[in-house]
């Protein structure tokens, strides 16, 4: 009796602890769609959060969208056409969309939006120097541009339309954080950001009139840790699985068949894992040894052993075929003998007989690999390619922004990392953005000094017509195959596990499954 | 006298720490701008520009020391571009999280630690050899393999308790849920460590000449364990929970990450990785006066339980 009358009191005192902790927070009702992500959000900041950014393209869409085959389609805007000068675009805003509270969208919205972001958010810096002037005409919104500027429909495949009555008060967007409900105009808006449980919650929007969505709410549940992930969805706690510019983990994905319960989208990623050279240092300056590295590769063992098959061996042209305008070059092969011969008829001998190559300034070849943990694997395996090859070569494993910093410093000599699908698509698509000396990022290497190159990236931003910008794509694509400044290894899919209990998914290129479209095709299996 | 001698040194000890707190960020490669805005953004150099202007970045080193310390002594911890929010408020909603899962988790580890670790220290049987073993296999395991384990048997496949994070619905019950097995596992692993301690440190205080005398006097074994060897074999045990208490935020990075909770281990990992140079020097302050403070208690403590320390 005694004993129970602790065990009572000890658990009284440990509730009454855990008041001022306390917190209403929401629980699930109706019918609730779980996607568990390993993209964790840091801050409720829709502008400065990547994460975030990405998450709320559902409750506030952005003007155009990327569809299935890679082209563009209005999202927002219900049309869209250009001058013939390619300087002057105008977009048609959709008539039936509603924000959460009720207001209707308009075109003054979307002006203000990309005044307001042009001004304020320095990921579209790029705005000012390109935007003339923002108009509206009616439901349309008209831009006015110095240049042509052909790419202008896809960067808009990436900004979120703000609502002027809200935002007009904001100073700094990308300071701005809100936990509680966010105004939306897609089927559904944010109702709060819960980072303690670590959990988005999105509620259908009462306003939207478009297709009517098969949930009466969409939770997002991040996870620091993608074991738990794994387990969560094995678990049924979340019935699908979302990564940007990611894919489930390969190695997991048996397990996951084996449970009998999951399905998977695969896609091909328009993204890659490529060999990235410091093209300013001798010996990766010289276009037989990037020849000769193309082939010391094996790329089939490559893909097998890092992404497990799901993927294929690359062309020399770079760009991956789930890509538009793709264009069918040579595949990338392991040929060793022809690559020593390369290196033979361009000086590079082992004179010394020590067994490591001599560049032409006489000395052994050893390089410097920089490289971060998500790419270990496959930097060994280089390893051994190139010492196969009579190369020396020494890894340097860095955290990302050592990566970053040594990168931009040119402080290395090759280096493994990837694209996105939105880096393939930056600058003048087709991965330009991460080869062209002028620009600067955190992922891109800009060591493409090459005028050739530079003129091919201004003519491809300056086409004014989509056959000019096939040839251009073809012509980049050509270039990749004969100058090799970055050595694709391998094109991988994308697989996204879902529970077998919900059908009807879709995927894009850029977003994968975390797009309009496919909030509005999920449903629950009968 | 003495107590006035210990605060000037641990004032000044404060004072040089928190001085190389600004250095040790910018030591590292990279800066807070370095991982701002994500892999595949493009940034125009006035953009650059503008963002170092407003991180304070352009002002030379020393005037950012200048500011750094003027920031301090007004308990301005600065603002986190990554998280977009006052240092201060970010600290405060982490600490309290990381105080509740690790402070109970020490307290208990503490107690069951020196308890149990006294007992095997002072008396061997089979049954204590079998708990030493199992104490040793915790103590040598990695926590973070650990805790999976855990994780895997109790919330996967016996579904006792949630996979993730602080809280679900938020309310005090859900709360104790979420946070009974990642508490119990940082308590296992602080109890395994204080164990073997003080299991040593005992083995070593049995075999003096005090005890052998309090033997002699007809004194029970629980009566010499406990009012006299405790108190002598505690002394390492101090140490160690004055270095837990300055710890007590970082160290539950692993359990942070296994059981995805924002707390202030994660905090330190992501402001690391982001060279977010505010959150780490705030975090940085609050550890550097945590461990002070700790150690200061345990010099106070040391005299207190040793007089020969106090005679010094």
């Amino acid at each position: 009796m005694k004993q129970n009358t602790y065990k009572i009191a000890s658990a009284l005192l440990l509730c009454l602890m855990l008041i001022p902790f306390s917190t209403a927070s929401e629980e699930s009702s109706g019918m609730v769609l779980k996607i568990g992500t390993p993209n964790v959000v840091k801050s409720a900041s829709i502008l400065g959060d990547s994460n975030m950014g990405v998450f709320a393209h559902l409750s506030n869409p952005t003007l155009m969208k990327m569809a299935a085959d890679g082209s563009l389609e209005g999202l927002t805007a219900r049309s869209h056409e250009v001058s013939v000068d390619g300087k002057t675009w105008k977009f048609i805003i959709r008539d039936d969309l509603y924000w959460s509270d009720g207001e209707k969208l308009t075109s003054e919205d979307v002006k203000f939006t990309f005044d307001y972001l042009a001004e304020n958010y320095p990921a579209a810096g790029w705005m000012k120097e390109t935007v003339n002037d923002i108009s509206t005409q009616d439901d349309a919104v008209i831009f006015k541009l110095n240049k042509p500027y052909s790419r202008l429909n896809l960067e808009f495949a990436t900004y979120p339309i703000l609502a002027k009555h809200i935002w007009e008060s904001i100073e700094e967007p990308m300071e701005y954080t809100n936990e509680g409900e966010m105004l939306g105009f897609g089927p559904f808006y944010i109702n709060s950001t819960d980072l303690g449980a670590g959990v988005i919650y999105f509620k259908r929007n009462p306003h939207w009139k478009g297709n009517v969505p098969n949930f009466d709410s969409v939770e997002i549940h991040t996870f620091a840790n993608m074991d738990v992930l794994s387990l969560a969805l094995e678990k049924g706690d979340v019935d699908a699985y979302y990564k940007y510019a990611g894919t489930y983990p390969y190695p997991s994905i048996r397990k996951l068949e084996d449970t009998g319960n999951f399905e998977f989208v695969e896609k091909d990623n328009i993204g890659l894992i490529f060999l990235g050279m410091n093209l300013k240092k001798e010996p990766m300056s010289d276009l037989s040894f990037r020849k000769a590295l193309s082939y010391a590769i094996n790329y089939s063992e490559m893909l097998k052993l890092d992404a497990l098959g799901f993927g294929q061996v690359p062309n020399v042209g770079f760009v991956p075929l789930s890509m538009m305008n793709f264009k069918q070059t040579a595949q990338l092969e392991q040929n060793l003998s022809l690559a020593k011969s390369i290196l033979d008829s361009a000086g590079y001998k082992d004179a010394d007989g020590n067994g490591i190559l001599e560049g032409k300034d006489g000395k052994d070849i050893r390089l410097t690999f920089l490289t971060r943990t998500d790419y270990q694997r496959v930097t060994e395996l280089m390893v051994d390619y190139l010492k196969d090859l009579g190369i020396e070569s020494e890894i340097k494993n860095v955290d990302s922004s050592t990566w970053i910093k040594q990168k931009d410093a040119g402080e290395y000599d090759l280096t493994i990392t990837r694209s996105t699908p939105w880096g393939m698509l930056m600058h003048a698509n087709w991965g330009t953005g991460y080869f062209d000396s002028r620009r600067t990022g955190e992922g891109v290497l800009h060591v493409l000094e090459d005028p050739e190159f530079h003129k091919l990236c201004d003519d491809i931003l300056a086409a004014t017509s989509q056959s000019q910008l096939q040839d251009y794509a073809y012509q980049v694509q050509d270039y990749y195959g004969e100058n090799l400044p970055g050595i694709a290894l391998y094109w991988n899919k994308v697989v996204t596990p879902y529970n077998k209990a919900f059908s009807g998914w879709y995927s894009d290129p850029l977003y994968g499954i975390f797009n309009v479209d496919n909030f509005l095709s999920v449903e629950k299996s009968r | 006298m003495l107590l006035g001698k210990k605060a000037t040194r641990y004032a000044i000890a404060l004072f040089l720490i928190v001085s190389l707190n600004f250095f040790i960020p910018r030591s590292m490669p990279g800066d807070p701008l370095t991982n701002l805005l994500g892999e595949d953004i493009m940034l125009t150099a006035s953009s650059v520009q503008e963002l170092r202007e407003r991180m304070g970045l352009d002002r030379p080193l020393s005037q950012q020391f200048l500011d750094y310390w003027h920031d301090i002594l007004r308990f301005d911890l600065g603002y986190s571009f990554h998280l977009h929010r006052n240092v201060s408020d970010l600290i405060y909603d982490r600490m309290k999280w990381t105080l509740l899962l690790s402070l109970p988790a020490m307290v208990m580890g503490a107690i069951l630690g020196t308890l149990l670790g006294a007992r095997a220290g002072w008396k061997s049987s089979a049954l204590r050899r079998t708990q030493t073993g199992f104490i040793m296999a915790i103590y040598c395991a990695p926590p973070y393999f650990l805790s999976l384990i855990a994780l895997y048997l109790l919330s996967y496949k016996l579904c006792l308790f949630p996979l993730k994070g602080f809280y679900s619905t938020g309310s005090a019950l859900d709360i104790a849920h979420h946070l009974f097995l990642p508490s119990a596992m940082m308590a296992l692993f602080s109890l395994s460590r204080n164990y073997m301690i003080m299991k040593g440190s005992v083995l070593q205080e049995k075999g003096s000449l005090y005890a052998t005398f309090a033997r002699a006097k007809g004194l029970y074994d629980e009566q010499i364990l406990f009012r006299h060897v405790f108190k002598n074999a505690l002394l390492p045990i101090i140490t160690l929970l004055a270095l837990d208490f300055g710890f007590i935020f970082s160290g539950a990075l692993f359990i942070e990450i296994v059981f995805s909770m924002n707390g202030m281990g994660s905090l330190i990992y992501d402001a690391l990785l982001s060279r977010d140079y505010p959150v780490l020097q705030g975090s940085f302050l609050i550890i550097t006066i945590m461990v002070v403070s700790a150690n200061l208690l345990a010099d106070l403590l040391y005299s207190y339980l040793d007089p020969r320390v106090r005679w010094q």
